[in-house]
């Protein structure tokens, strides 16, 4: 009797294990995703690179954030208000804690704000927000933020402000703060193997949603091959930065899905107006006209990206949904070409970098070749590419390849630094463009602002300083337990993130 | 032997000296990296404030002075992108770098010299043939490709391995072999040829007239005397499988020296690329200097001062 008893008693215990052991595995503990670099850094205020920012957004909050539509909405801020024209109040959460148990204060965000804008902190990231000048405290839970002039660009360049605890870089300095960052978000930082990745545990005290894994581990993964070989073999759980060709063994995968999102990142190619033979009006129209964008999108980008008329895709302010979509003409370019005569048979340099998809490069090439133009490229490393890039009129060269962000989501991040005359990324001369890019920056009326881009939309339409091509895809691999939706200012927020077995 | 080591150090500095003079200003000739750290949106102004924060609108003499005055005192300087000491990113560097180096020299010595040993003994064979023939596909191979095929049927389609990065030694094993493979061939190459010049020499054939047994004959005879050109192919092996680990690293995702590099001279962290090659240089310099020793400890006719006894 005693043995049988046993024997139940036994079959009870293992059977509680196997489904305890059962329970755990529908959880899913450790997720691992795999970056191209290691973080540069962890301190938010040092560095500007994508790696960097999807690990810190998730040890830090910002003062404002994006919804997953794109909508900016309270993060640290629950509420702000414009106080004048030039002065911002934001009232702040009273409820969040630091990593280390101190509550994040308004004196937190006011020395967050003035050691990124401070010229002898150097911080990569000072040119968006540059136009504050004043942060201070003006209530118990409330700050005031004060910019150069009227500034509508404001909110959208504070969703990246991530909140750092003054008594943490106080204490301990700059570099040490780099090694183990103490935040408010929902992850607090927990190793950093030098090369391998960094390990992020779950803050069971966020004031807000909690994220759904009990630790994250952000590897370093250079190859992009290798990121999709990981995900196959099931020991990644999200890959990044893919492209529609490495992708597709993802798509028939049992372990792996595509997660692809459109981003606010614009493909355009820009021509220097200032020199021939590009100061001719019709052969910018060649250009434009020459270029089939559906064909790049289609056939060589696999579907995921999307064809632009304009600078600005529909997550930015400033875009305007009704203005014409572009339209391929090759026998109208050709027609342009043979009129403009000897002018259209300058050689023209198309200036590109490794960094960007070469087969786009040459299929521009080649399409501009078959409208009658002379176009040869010249690929330089990014570093010099940038430098002549921002080399204003005199060097800027007579077309150029790129992909714009401004990470801002706002017209006034891609228009202004593009076509404006006090921009060294112009070459392009139109003082009405520059009055309606002035007037935009300028005021808090939205009405007024949308008109003025749609304006600067139809000049750079008909003038064509700048041919806009497609709105980027970001292309992701991920487990096929992940339910997340990427979103297009390309972070990887993980408490939006979840998991199902 | 004092004399010869004089001798090497005047030459180690100066060839020290001119590696690193040599890379400050090749360096400096591809391209300012402030523009690779801001976003596109910043400003001239900006610009301008990061790179004078960083030194490097200073002119070109000032830097390389404050670089060699740097040197000097063991400092090799801040990384601008990775915002710590070079030393450390180094350092938290070398332990996998050896390890894959180790792991590649393994598999290099472990197959290419019996192979190479047995394509001499047996080269009229058919087989031995055959295998020659895989030698030289193995080193036709490039390691880009060589490590996705690994990695796809290994770790994607039997699961028997982890794809990438570091762990347990399982994680050693495919860049290892991916790496490892390119050397091997040489070895085996190399250990042939050599086999295959003593084989013919008076010696040999003395010693076979008395009757020295096969065994003897090879591990006496042979394979000491045949080791002389092996030990110079391994130290620029080891040398190659330093510098040839950074593609290795880079599609294994192997945190080593390698793609570390790959990394840095991509961002312009010219602090870094400096002290990658430096400290590169270094330990090819000393690996030469050990192949000269092995030299006169495997052969003793051979004499440091350069003549033969």
């Amino acid at each position: 009797m005693k043995s049988v008893r046993l024997k139940w008693m036994a079959s009870a215990l293992l059977g509680g294990v196997l489904l305890l052991g059962n329970g755990l595995a529908l959880a899913k503990d450790k997720f691992t995703v795999d970056l191209v670099n290691e973080p540069s850094s962890l301190d938010p205020h040092v560095q500007w690179n994508p790696d960097s920012y999807y690990v810190y957004r998730n040890i830090f909050d910002n003062l404002v954030t994006r919804t997953n539509k794109g909508d900016i909405a309270p993060q640290v801020a629950t509420s702000w208000r414009q106080v004048s024209d030039t002065v911002t109040e934001f009232q702040l959460r009273n409820d969040i804690s630091f990593h280390d148990g101190q509550k994040l204060k308004p004196e937190d965000v006011v020395f967050s704000v003035m050691r990124i804008v401070d010229p002898k902190f150097a911080s990569p990231q000072r040119g968006q927000f540059d136009k504050i000048t004043k942060a201070e405290v003006s209530g118990p839970q409330s700050v005031r933020l004060t910019t150069d002039g009227p500034y509508p660009a404001l909110l959208a360049q504070l969703v990246k402000l991530s909140i750092v605890p003054k008594h943490v870089v106080d204490a301990v300095g700059k570099d040490a703060f780099n090694l183990k960052p103490v935040g408010s978000g929902p992850y607090q930082f927990q190793s950093w193997q030098r090369g391998v990745a960094v390990t992020l545990a779950r803050n069971d005290k966020y004031w807000g949603t909690k994220g759904p894994f009990a630790t994250v581990a952000f590897r370093a993964v250079p190859d992009a091959a290798t990121r999709v070989a990981n995900l196959q073999a099931g020991s990644s759980d999200l890959g990044v930065t893919l492209n529609s060709d490495l992708v597709v063994p993802l798509k028939n995968s049992p372990r792996a899905k595509v997660v692809s999102v459109l981003t606010e990142r614009v493909a355009y190619v820009r021509l220097n107006t200032t020199k021939p033979p590009f100061d001719n009006e019709k052969i910018r129209q060649v250009v434009g006209l020459a270029i089939d964008r559906a064909g790049l999108v289609d056939g060589i980008l696999g579907g995921y990206d999307k064809v632009l008329g304009q600078m600005l895709t529909p997550v930015h302010v400033g875009y305007a949904a009704d203005l014409a979509q572009p339209v391929f003409d090759l026998k109208k370019a050709q027609a342009l070409v043979k009129e403009a005569g000897p002018a259209a048979q300058t050689e023209i340099e198309l200036a590109t970098s490794p960094v960007f998809d070469q087969r786009i490069v040459q299929a521009i090439q080649q399409m501009l070749a078959d409208a009658g133009l002379k176009v040869k490229i010249n690929m330089s490393d990014m570093a010099s590419y940038l430098k002549r890039a921002q080399g204003g009129v005199d060097g800027v060269p007579l077309l150029s390849f790129g992909r714009w962000s401004c990470a801002c989501q706002d017209a006034d991040g891609v228009l202004f630094p593009l076509l404006h005359k006090s921009s060294s990324w112009s070459a392009y001369r139109n003082p009405r463009a520059d009055k309606m890019l002035e007037d935009a920056r300028q005021t808090l009326d939205a009405k007024k602002r949308q008109d003025a881009y749609r304006g600067v939309s139809q000049i750079v339409m008909q003038d064509v300083p700048l041919v806009p091509l497609y709105q980027s895809a970001s292309l992701y691999g991920a487990a096929k337990g992940l339910e997340w939706q990427a979103t297009p200012d390309e972070s990887l927020f993980l408490n939006r993130m979840g998991w199902k077995d | 032997m004092r004399a010869f080591l004089l001798r090497r150090l005047r030459q180690v500095g100066v060839t020290l000296w001119g590696v690193v003079t040599l890379v400050f200003f090749l360096q400096r000739l591809t391209g300012d990296p402030t523009y690779l750290l801001v976003p596109e949106t910043a400003t001239q102004a900006d610009i301008d404030a990061l790179r004078h924060a960083l030194g490097f609108d200073r002119p070109l003499w000032v830097q390389y002075g404050s670089f060699l005055a740097q040197l000097v005192q063991f400092d090799l300087g801040q990384s601008v992108v990775q915002n710590t000491s070079v030393w450390s990113i180094l350092l938290s560097r070398i332990p996998y770098t050896l390890q894959l180096a180790g792991g590649a020299l393994l598999v290099a010595c472990g197959l290419g010299l019996p192979i190479g040993a047995l394509l001499a003994l047996y080269r009229d064979r058919l087989w031995a043939r055959g295998l020659a023939g895989l030698v030289f596909a193995a080193q036709s191979m490039p390691t880009f490709w060589s490590g996705i095929l690994l990695i796809l049927l290994f770790a994607v389609t039997l699961g028997w391995l982890p794809p990438s990065s570091v762990g347990g030694i399982e994680h050693l094993i495919l860049p290892s072999i991916a790496l490892g493979l390119l050397s091997m061939a040489t070895f085996a190459r190399m250990t042939r040829t050599a086999l295959l010049d003593e084989w013919t020499k008076d010696y040999v054939r003395s010693a076979r007239a008395r009757g020295a047994s096969s065994a003897r004959l090879f591990w006496r005879h042979l394979a000491r005397n045949a080791s002389i050109p092996v030990i110079t192919v391994a130290a620029i092996e080891i040398s190659n499988l330093l510098a040839g680990a950074v593609i290795v690293e880079t599609v294994f995702a192997w945190p080593g020296l390698g793609q570390v590099t790959v990394q840095s001279i991509l961002a312009r962290d010219f602090m870094v690329v400096q002290g990658v090659v430096l400290l590169g240089a270094i330990v090819t310099i000393l690996l030469s200097l050990t192949a000269d020793l092995l030299y006169s400890w495997v052969d003793p006719r051979i004499r440091l001062d350069g003549q033969t006894r």
